[in-house]
């Protein structure tokens, strides 16, 4: 999994009966935990060897962090709909305190034996979402959330988070960014004890990108990343900017995104097996992983269990041919 | 008794003395009881076009199937009512709840049912698959049909402003290394195709006079459900005809036939389709939802006259109707002979009304993009009680649009739109019929509700380009 699971439209409804104040924080976090472990449940039966929490507690990808980093004012009358993102500014430097992380992390480390990642936004993502009212720039803001949310990380790692994945899918719509982009992330990973990971998409806000593109803007600057996998959505864009792997030779791995999540039509194994052996063409099978394009919070739960079926299914043809 | 003034005008408030006077002498006579007259929901509505499906007055019930005492729902057309034939007309349609007095009132052509499945969509469909013919009968166009006899879609002035903000949307995406090698644009419902292939002129000559080189990048896809309309479209483009591709798509589902082209698109554009789309009401009342079932029918007079003049059983006329939308106006043998007997049948057509509780349709089925949790959060703002389109073809066909669009892509759609729920309650919004097809309002505010949540925020401005014009242009913006 890239990070989200499947939204249950149930789930959306009474999100925003929250909202209206219909049901209480407490029962809220109740059906969050019920909705975690039937995320969980759904991946180990689907097969995954690597299992997140699905992410139902997030609204979106951007305020789960917002919420919880001090000195971000939140106007919390600015949002209609759940989804929406709110209001947020920033307006004297970001204070060094806990976003309390590790309390949902753990929670995923209770209710299963497989491996776990655990996502993060990234601090450029962050950063195009909040107002910046203090910070010379925005690099300098990113940089400072990067500097606070690099405890957490430790703090996720010292429990027992083994994969950290830093989700940044504003790059593609700023390439110009990615430069300072890059520095955020190496200073957010500094000294972290995890196995940690990049992803890189273009947009799945409402299931649909937000730009389009190559990813031939993340190079060269990515390969100063401090990391060991860069995930990338190929299924739904096609393997084109797989050959920047052959030309650039990265020092990580590649999460090679093989089922589309912007789309309900659901991939047969034979398909996924075919990209993973396009990507086998440019990267060994020890620096490959397979996952879905992207989150999978738009997709009904159905298809999203299917989709990740296929894919499970498509990595074990290619494993038998590779004899693993 | 409560009643409801849609479109108030002088003639509308003449008639409404005479409407509340004529009910209370129906009182009186005991025409009503006065337990029934308590509750009663009077709607005076001034219906603008002038063929349309509406009786001068037509009564139905309202309430759950288990309801002892539905509510009367009485709606008077105050264009079609006269002093005379108020009281008679009153009588007429208080008498047809009675099952044995309605089927000697008139001659039903199908059951009821949702509108959207109504056989008025069948005569819809025919009539576009034979658009030649209804010109060549009625000796006009089928845009001289529209009320200001000509489309909005085809003012140059408008087509310009469209083509230079397009022209402004790949400049700035070349700007930025975002413009693809393949520019697609997709016009939907395509007409006559004069739209289409004035937006291609024009666009070329902005391009020749900025200086740059989009006009051989466009591919230019054509698409209707009629292969007859895209024929006739062809020569309006033919000076652009190596940029054009011409295909058979389902307006309510282009992502069908075009799913290889999913965020591709940079521009689609339809004029005057939503309002031609599958549609059907819903009335929110006592905080309880109801479906309008609707049963197309023919007055028994005019079933008599037609079954005369065309020498078939009054018995059989449904049998005829359906003959006809199934084989064409060749049905008959006579095309002339057939194309005439359907513009009588077509005219002669009438829709009665009854309510059903969405909780007692089992079958309920609310278009994509919809469901009543979304629906009663669409119309919070909105208390009280309304009756509304739900436009299901248009939200059908938006919502399998959108995913077409390219991230920098927009949709922009001319009709004619409510853009407030509100307006409901002010206004008469269709169905009416423009020669053989039908012509509703599109609820605006309720396709803005449903692009909320699919990422999109929907815009209206007004068409200024005609002077009292209806119409206004929606587009689309990404959603934050």
């Amino acid at each position: 999994m890239v990070g989200s699971y499947a939204m249950p439209g149930w789930l959306e409804r009474l999100k925003t009966d929250f909202f209206a104040r219909r049901i209480s924080h407490h029962d809220l976090d109740e059906i969050y935990d019920a909705a975690v472990k039937a995320a969980i449940k759904d991946q180990e039966i689907a097969g995954l060897d690597i299992v997140t929490d699905g992410e139902p507690r997030r609204d979106n990808i951007v305020d789960y962090f917002l919420e919880r980093l001090s000195g971000v004012h939140i106007d919390r009358s600015s949002k209609k709909f759940y989804y929406d993102f709110y209001d947020s500014s920033v307006t004297s430097k970001l204070p060094t305190a806990s976003l309390g992380l590790v309390r949902d992390f753990q929670f995923l480390r209770t209710f299963t034996d497989r491996a776990t990642k655990f996502c993060i936004t990234g601090p450029h993502c962050l950063t195009k979402r909040l107002r910046n009212q203090f910070y010379p720039g925005e690099e300098a803001l990113a940089m400072d959330i990067a500097r606070v949310m690099n405890l957490e990380l430790k703090a996720l790692a010292k429990a027992g988070a083994e994969i950290i994945q830093i989700d940044e899918p504003y790059y593609s719509g700023f390439p110009e960014d990615v430069k300072w982009g890059i520095q955020a992330v190496n200073t957010l990973v500094d000294g972290v004890q995890a196995k940690i990971l990049l992803h890189v998409c273009y947009g799945n806000r409402y299931g649909k990108p937000s730009w389009e593109g190559s990813y031939r803007y993340l190079f060269p600057a990515v390969l100063d990343a401090k990391i060991q996998q860069l995930t990338l959505e190929f299924a739904r864009r096609g393997g084109e900017d797989l050959d920047l792997f052959r030309e650039f030779k990265p020092p990580f791995e590649l999460g090679v995104g093989v089922i589309d999540v912007k789309n309900d039509e659901i991939e047969t194994p034979d398909m996924v097996a075919q990209h993973i052996r396009r990507a086998l063409e440019v990267v060994p099978a020890e620096k490959l992983a397979v996952m879905p394009d992207c989150g999978c919070f738009h997709l009904p739960r159905d298809v999203a269990f299917s989709k990740l079926k296929a894919m499970v299914e498509g990595t074990k043809t290619v494993r038998r041919e590779l004899g693993k | 008794m409560n009643l409801q003034l849609n479109h108030l005008n002088s003639k509308a408030a003449a008639i409404t003395p005479m409407v509340v006077e004529a009910l209370n002498q129906l009182v009186a006579d005991g025409c009503i009881d006065a337990a029934q007259f308590a509750t009663m929901q009077v709607q005076l509505d001034w219906v603008q076009y002038k063929t349309n499906f509406r009786e001068v007055v037509q009564v139905s019930k309202l309430g759950r199937e288990r309801d002892e005492n539905p509510v009367l729902v009485m709606r008077v057309d105050t264009r079609q009512v006269t002093p005379e034939n108020l009281r008679p007309e009153m009588l007429r349609a208080l008498s047809v709840l009675d099952p044995a007095k309605c089927a000697e009132d008139r001659v039903p052509l199908e059951d009821f049912k949702s509108f959207r499945y109504s056989i008025g969509w069948e005569f819809n469909k025919r009539y576009w698959g034979n658009l030649s013919d209804w010109e060549r009968m009625t000796g006009k166009g089928y845009q001289e049909a529209l009320p200001g006899g000509k489309s909005d879609g085809n003012q140059e002035d408008a087509v310009l402003d469209s083509v230079v903000e397009f022209w402004s949307l790949l400049h700035d995406m070349e700007e930025r290394k975002q413009l693809p090698a393949e520019i697609l644009i997709l016009e939907i419902g395509v007409g006559t195709g004069n739209r289409c292939g004035m937006f291609v002129d024009l666009f070329h000559k902005l391009d020749q006079q900025r200086g740059t080189s989009y006009y051989p990048r466009l591919r230019v896809l054509m698409g209707d459900y009629s292969l007859e309309t895209l024929d006739m479209s062809r020569p309006a483009v033919k000076e652009h005809i190596h940029l054009c591709s011409f295909l058979a798509l389902d307006a309510l589902n282009p992502l069908k036939t075009l799913s290889f082209l999913r965020h591709k698109f940079l521009y689609i554009h339809s004029t005057n389709m939503y309002d031609n789309l599958p549609n059907e009401e819903i009335m929110r009342w006592n905080g309880d939802f109801y479906y309008v079932h609707t049963r197309a029918y023919v007055p028994k007079g005019e079933a008599v006259r037609i079954a005369e003049k065309y020498k078939t059983p009054v018995a059989d006329l449904r049998a005829t109707a359906e003959k006809l939308l199934t084989i064409g106006p060749d049905f008959a043998g006579d095309r002339g002979c057939g194309m005439s007997f359907w513009a009588e049948l077509w005219k002669a057509i009438r829709l009665e009304e009854k309510y059903v509780a969405f909780e007692d349709s089992p079958d309920l089925m609310l278009p994509t993009g919809l469901d009543v949790p979304r629906l009663e959060d669409i119309l919070a703002n909105v208390p009280g009680d309304l009756r509304f389109h739900l436009s299901s073809g248009a939200l059908e066909s938006f919502v399998n649009t959108i995913p077409l669009l390219h991230p920098r892509g927009y949709l922009q759609v001319q009709d004619i739109f409510v853009q407030d729920l509100k307006d409901y309650r002010v206004g008469y919004y269709g169905p009416g019929k423009l020669d053989g097809s039908i012509v509703n309002w599109v609820d605006g505010a309720l396709l803005k509700g449903v692009a909320e949540r699919t990422g999109y925020d929907v815009h209206f401005r007004p068409y200024k380009y005609r002077e009292n014009s209806k119409t206004s242009v929606l587009y689309t913006t990404p959603r934050e």
